[in-house]
């Protein structure tokens, strides 16, 4: 008789413990639903920013629990039985079976750049609403999808790239586009981000002497770990983050100093050929001397400053003073122009959806990954914590008055170049700013000015180091914190700046190698110099561009990169769209397609609105047009013709930059759609590339091979 | 109390584990292990030296996309 009692009992308990578990789920779905809604629709007191950190960390849990779930499940049918690419083809160096937590950080310090930080503090002109809606939505139903199914797809297919896959799944042309597509995103992404440090330091010599000294002290430890101590990236990281926090704090010292101050106050165009030098001999040097050991460093400092930040925003709880939504949603926005849509979700890009992880997604880590269901916290994990980044970066950017965030983002082409005039023209606008504030912030953080910083880093790093003041130090420690949040946006910037450099050299001289074969020769000298030149020529153009730009460059150069982003992502969304529909998965095709279709719509219509809006400030030709009618009507003095004629001339570059890229979007579409119909109409023998069948051998607590002590 | 500071040992221990993992401090280990259980790896050829291995590693990891942005 007791047997059955004790099957009630425990059945009783099981049926306890589902209800409560159905239960929590429904509390932190209804928590993040209400924090949500006071975002949405709160006016009046500015609102307490843990509502945001409430809202995104519900959402991501509840999408996290529910949707990726379903994807893993019933679109895609993970099988944990089945042998990864790491297992199969373990070979200790690439093919690396590893821990599930450790490769979410790998993968998490390799797709989260400065792209979550610097997209969603412009995009705050537009107000804190919907870039954060964006974040959130864009993240859980976008971005998330894509990195988690193309980190399936190249499981499933030997750790293969998204330009090898997309050749074999949906066509040659389509394997070229992607192609094409990342050398294009590269040249505009290392363009935009040394703009965006151009901005940051320009003028300032404690951020110049700090960033400057990060070079001999990534060679120090380059030399360290080559000759040294090979190899032992944990004791010399350590020693360069000391080193860096050391110069951080030096810095005051030169900036008080005449002479040193003099040495390290640079030009906006002084600035630019310093990066593009730099650019080149990073490409050039061996990767041990400076790439590798900047790297370290930057991946150290990175994952400190986000926890540090994320802390921060937990501990003081900043209020967002910036509205819900702003008047700039007409399209007229200081920072940049051009209405909420399309130019919020082009803006944002990296923290919602980024064509770019795609790559990531597509390389390192799915030839490490010890089962397939890990794919899935990895790949959808992953980018949900790279959007709760740009929660905090909007958080931080938010949480300043408005009158200092558009002061420091504008050009002073909008605002003027006085404290008065910029002062006058944004408190016209409804967002008060004494003459005196920004001058008195400056002087704070150890800054001779603030005027004129477009790029989102400094209005970043301003918010972020009243944060962290408000933490540990008080207004004693601003101007340290100012200059820590600068280097850190600076140092691994930097770092994208010189690995993507020596990633577009290779392809520059794969490229070349079919023209002329000694070319393609990676160990070839002349090859070397030849093809590092041209790719920082390609960039180091495109920053000259934007730095001599009356309108601050970024107005131009921002959406150039979330379109060619963008572009990318509806590459990697077009391949597994085919992939679902191979393995037979019609049902669930719009999992892929709503997100594809949607960045389709908005980087076509931004697209056309960079090249043929009317309003000089959007549209690229129509600028170009109204300076050469000033030039016709003689209201240009002559000694600026010959910069206006270049002016001219790069708007006319940017319009056909931006053609060939909405006319990439249209080829690989229509190639889409032809081969989803020939699929769908079975005029098309279905193959699908993937990697025979293997049963894993691994037993079932198995955690990888990597090893983690001596 | 012994059995809360075992257990605090152990989890330190496998975050010190973890964090050579992620920053790479721990790849020659990983690249010998590899070969000391997979025989077909070690088929005629003698493992890397520690320098040869990073300076190997690092010449591979950088000449693809490592870094997004």
């Amino acid at each position: 008789m007791s047997v059955p009692a004790i099957s009630k009992a425990s059945h009783r308990e099981r049926a306890l413990r589902r209800a409560a578990k159905a239960f929590a789920w429904v509390a932190v779905a209804l928590a993040g639903a209400s924090a949500l809604a006071a975002i949405a629709w709160h006016r009046g007191e500015p609102l307490n920013s843990g509502w945001f950190v409430v809202a995104a960390i519900c959402c991501y849990l509840v999408a996290y629990r529910l949707y990726s779930a379903f994807v893993s499940a019933k679109v895609l049918a993970l099988d944990d039985t089945r042998a990864t690419p790491a297992e199969r083809l373990e070979d200790g160096r690439d093919f690396v079976p590893t821990n599930k937590w450790v490769l979410f950080g790998h993968h998490f310090a390799a797709i989260a750049g400065p792209g979550p930080l610097v997209g969603p503090t412009l995009a705050a002109q537009f107000g804190y609403l919907p870039g954060t809606l964006w974040l959130i939505v864009g993240a859980a139903f976008g971005g998330c999808v894509q990195d988690f199914i193309i980190l399936f797809c190249s499981i499933r297919r030997d750790g293969k790239s998204l330009g090898e896959m997309a050749r074999e799944e949906v066509s040659r042309r389509g394997g070229f586009i992607a192609q094409l597509a990342v050398l294009a995103i590269l040249v505009i992404l290392l363009g935009v981000v040394a703009l965006v440090i151009v901005n940051a330091l320009k003028a300032s010599p404690w951020a110049t002497f700090t960033l400057a000294m990060t070079i001999p002290i990534a060679i120090l430890l380059g030399v360290y770990l080559r000759f040294l101590r090979p190899g032992r990236v944990l004791e010399a990281s350590l020693l360069g983050v000391a080193m860096v926090l050391f110069v951080v704090v030096a810095g005051q010292w030169v900036a008080a100093s005449a002479s040193w101050a003099r040495v390290f106050t640079l030009s906006g165009v002084t600035l630019a050929f310093a990066l593009i030098a730099y650019g080149f001999a990073a490409s050039a040097l061996p990767v041990w001397l400076l790439l590798a050991p900047r790297d370290y460093l930057s991946a150290f400092i990175k994952a400190g400053a986000i926890f540090s930040l994320a802390a921060g925003i937990l501990i003081v709880r900043p209020h967002m003073l910036m509205p819900p939504l702003t008047r700039f949603i007409d399209g007229n926005g200081p920072v940049f122009a051009g209405k909420i849509f399309p130019f919020c979700f082009i803006t944002i890009a990296c923290g919602a959806v980024s064509g770019f992880h795609a790559l990531i997604s597509s390389g390192t880590t799915p030839k490490m990954i010890l089962r397939e269901s890990h794919a899935r916290f990895i790949g959808y994990g992953a980018m949900l914590m790279e959007s709760f980044v740009g929660v905090m970066a909007m958080v931080a950017a938010c949480a300043m008055t408005p009158g200092v965030y558009f002061a420091i983002n504008s050009p002073p082409a909008i605002v003027g170049s006085t404290p008065e005039a910029v002062s006058r023209t944004i408190s016209s606008w409804g967002y008060a700013l004494a003459p005196q504030t920004l001058p008195a912030l400056a002087q704070a953080v150890g800054e001779h000015t603030l005027f004129n910083r477009a790029g989102g880093a400094p209005s970043l790093a301003v918010g972020m180091a009243q944060i962290f003041s408000n933490t540990i130090g008080g207004d004693r420690l601003l101007g340290i914190w100012y200059h820590f949040a600068i280097m850190f946006e600076a140092l691994f910037i930097l770092t994208v700046l010189d690995a993507g450099t020596r990633v577009g050299r290779f392809m520059v001289q794969e490229l070349g190698g079919r023209v002329w074969k000694p070319f393609g020769r990676t160990g070839w000298m002349p090859g070397i110099l030849l093809s590092s030149a041209i790719i920082v020529g390609a960039w180091g153009y495109f920053l000259y561009q934007g730095v001599v730009d009356p309108l601050g460059g970024i107005n131009s150069l921002w959406p150039l990169f979330g379109i060619s982003n963008q572009l990318l992502a509806a590459v990697a969304l077009v391949l597994a769209t085919t992939v679902l529909l191979k393995m037979g998965r019609i049902r669930w095709i719009w999992v892929t397609l709503a997100p594809m279709a949607w960045l389709v719509i908005v980087t076509m219509t931004a697209s056309y609105q960079k090249i043929f809006d009317p309003s000089p400030r959007v549209g690229f030709l129509a600028f170009a047009n109204s300076l050469a009618a000033q030039i016709g009507a003689g209201t240009i003095p002559a000694s600026r013709i010959a910069d206006t004629r270049r002016l001219i001339f790069n708007n006319r570059l940017d319009a056909a930059v931006t053609a060939i890229l909405a006319a990439m979007i249209l080829v690989l579409v229509v190639e889409a759609l032809l081969q989803w119909y020939g699929i769908l109409a079975r005029r098309r023998s279905v193959t699908l590339h993937e990697a025979p069948y293997l049963a894993t051998q691994w037993p079932e607590g198995f955690a990888g091979t990597a090893q983690g002590d001596d | 109390m012994p059995r809360v500071s075992r257990s605090f040992a152990s989890l330190l221990l496998r975050f010190w584990r973890g964090l050579r993992q992620w920053c790479g401090d721990a790849d020659y280990e990983s690249y010998l292990g590899a070969r000391r259980h997979r025989p077909d790896l070690r088929r005629g050829t003698a493992p890397l030296s520690r320098e040869e291995f990073y300076l190997e590693q690092l010449n591979r990891r950088y000449s693809r996309l490592s870094r997004c942005c």
